[in-house]
């Protein structure tokens, strides 16, 4: 990272900002003119809003901010019974007023003149452990939670469910500190972080649920997850995938669910499978992803595409509705952030959401990492509850 | 028009778009929120995929014995099964189970649409499947798992009744829009 005179005073300030991984760097916004909490009752109005703002082209034209996993819920009528909760916000947006563009060079604009000079010294926080790392449900209870849901999949009620599995910490954490680390060897493509007064996430999230441009609307699943090790590489993993038949079916599963999501909303025969069953390579892992993409029908608008895509279907299972009620009951953990979605909505409609996995949640001095794996047909508890801490590693890494 | 009822599926809207390639109304509801004006005029009803077992769905099972023999009746998966659970047939869990798993099936009857013996990729979403023997008047089991001989379709040609237990919309089926075309022209 390239040194920097503002971004150095905005690190070592108390303003709250956002960083956005792009294609080709980062984007930084901040001085946040509005703040707002959603929630049920307020939700619709808020994304009716957008859609009926006039002047689409003024500066910095978009809220960015996330959807927790429970505000999705209910969007799509399913309830959440009373579960244990930090009582972290369900949804926060925030309009920006600056921006500053990581590239080469750094570029910063902003709707104040003075935007240089905005800033109020704050106490230098360390990072600070104050508990070592707990796991809310151990092999045991994971084995049982497995076995009950093994049965209902025979059963039909399900054909693939993602049990949440949590890892959690007392500490205090600089975000701005592990968020640029972790980019040194986890620059995932929807990475980003939150610093706000009371509360921080920091995240690596490989996996893109929304890019809307125009009527375009683009889903990248990710379903497949190998381990790294030192016999592994590009050509290995791509074999492992193509011939194991329990990674093939569960990808297999999720595209027919994605291709699903997006008909709700596109032109029928627009929607397509741009690029079929390709791997990425990350630090730990390598995973399995297809593109998929269609044309927005006219009369859909922003709440519809929310309601239709998210949570996104590869972090919860399929069918979507009636293995959201099966996770539900069995979950005691709220997911929070986890499997909900971060991104921004600008005033013409355009949009970029991610899918909230791979990340640290810092609130009321608790850490909180969150991971799922799937129980289909054929997977076995062991497997997917090693899979859960290699996703979560690269993590928890960051705290040694 | 065609009126699909979704069975709170994750896959309805693949079919809604296949079929949107073949005609040019098509209603499409949730189980819980049937709209029966619309349903009363339609000349063909799909009863989609869903989780579950075909007795979780009666108000899928009133609409097949009302129209029956009235309308067109297509029913894929869950909704083949629906309809083999109303002509008496029995549904058991099967020991291998299928999700998001392609095989081949074969035209195993000459009653059939489709050509006897022609073999082909399908997409299979399924726990449960149909115990044999099945017998109900009219009815004729045509295409089976190659390998398993799985009941794979019913067609009944005479009353304008079909079903498949794999998925023609799923991306994995190698022709399921001529499948789809050929049974709404028939």
């Amino acid at each position: 990272m390239k040194k920097n005179h503002y971004l150095e005073k905005l690190y070592n300030s108390k303003k709250p900002f956002i960083v956005y991984k792009v294609k080709d760097g980062y984007d930084i916004y901040t001085d946040f003119s509005e703040k707002i909490f959603l929630n049920n009752s307020n939700i619709s109005s808020f994304l009716n809003r957008i859609e009926k703002i006039k002047n689409k082209k003024q500066f910095l034209n978009l809220y960015i901010g996330f959807f927790g996993y429970e505000i999705l819920c209910n969007l799509n009528n399913v309830k959440i019974p009373k579960q244990k909760s930090l009582n972290f916000p369900k949804s926060i947006f925030y309009k920006p007023e600056t921006k500053v563009q990581i590239r080469k060079n750094i570029t910063i604009k902003s709707s104040h003149k003075n935007y240089n000079k905005l800033f109020n010294k704050k106490i230098f926080n360390p990072n600070k452990i104050l508990s070592p790392f707990k796991i809310n449900i151990d092999i045991n209870k994971y084995k049982n939670i497995f076995n009950r849901f093994s049965k209902k999949i025979q059963e039909g009620n399900t054909y693939q469910i993602k049990i949440c599995t949590k890892y959690r910490n007392k500490s205090l954490i600089d975000p701005v500190n592990f968020f640029w680390k972790l980019m040194k060897t986890n620059a995932a493509p929807e990475s980003f972080m939150i610093r706000d007064k009371n509360f921080s996430i920091v995240s690596c999230s490989p996996e893109t649920l929304i890019e809307r441009k125009g009527q375009k609307i683009i889903t990248k699943p990710i379903a497949g997850t190998l381990k790294k090790t030192k016999k592994t590489n590009m050509r290995k993993a791509i074999s492992f995938f193509k011939n194991n038949i329990k990674e093939t079916k569960e990808h297999n599963m999720i595209v027919d669910m994605e291709r699903n999501d997006l008909s709700k909303i596109c032109i029928p025969g627009t929607v397509k499978l741009s690029k079929t069953k390709y791997v990425e390579e990350y630090k730990h892992l390598y995973h399995y992803v297809t593109k998929i993409e269609g044309f927005i029908k006219k009369k859909i608008n922003i709440k519809d595409i929310i309601v239709a895509m998210m949570p996104g279907g590869s972090v919860i299972g399929c069918p979507k509705i009636s293995t959201l009620n099966l996770l539900n009951l069995q979950e005691k953990d709220s997911r929070n952030i986890f499997t909900g979605s971060f991104g921004f909505i600008k005033f013409n409609g355009d949009m970029r959401f991610n899918i909230i996995i791979r990340s640290i949640l810092n609130f009321k001095n608790t850490s909180e990492i969150s991971v799922a794996s799937g129980v289909v047909v054929d997977s076995t508890a062991i497997h997917e509850f090693k899979e859960n801490y290699i996703k979560a590693k690269s993590l928890i890494d960051l705290y040694r | 028009m065609i009126y699909i009822i979704d069975h709170k599926d994750s896959f309805t809207h693949n079919i809604v778009h296949q079929f949107s390639k073949y005609h040019s109304n098509i209603e499409c509801e949730n189980y819980n929120k049937i709209d029966y004006k619309k349903l009363n005029k339609a000349d063909v009803i799909v009863l989609s995929a869903g989780p579950g077992s075909p007795k979780d769905y009666p108000i899928s099972s009133k609409i097949y014995n009302k129209f029956k023999r009235k309308k067109k009746i297509i029913g894929i998966c869950l909704g083949f099964q629906q309809i083999l659970f109303n002509e008496n047939g029995t549904i058991i869990k099967q020991n291998k189970i299928y999700h998001g798993f392609q095989s081949a099936i074969k035209v195993t009857s000459k009653k059939s649409l489709f050509k006897k013996n022609k073999i082909f990729k399908v997409g299979r979403y399924h726990s449960l499947k149909l115990q044999e023997p099945f017998v109900a008047k009219n009815f004729e089991i045509t295409m089976r798992c190659k390998i398993s001989n799985v009941a794979m379709a019913i067609e009944n040609q005479i009353d304008k009744i079909y079903g498949f237990q794999f998925h023609p919309e799923s991306f994995l089926t190698e022709n399921g829009n001529a499948l789809i075309k050929k049974i709404l022209s028939a």
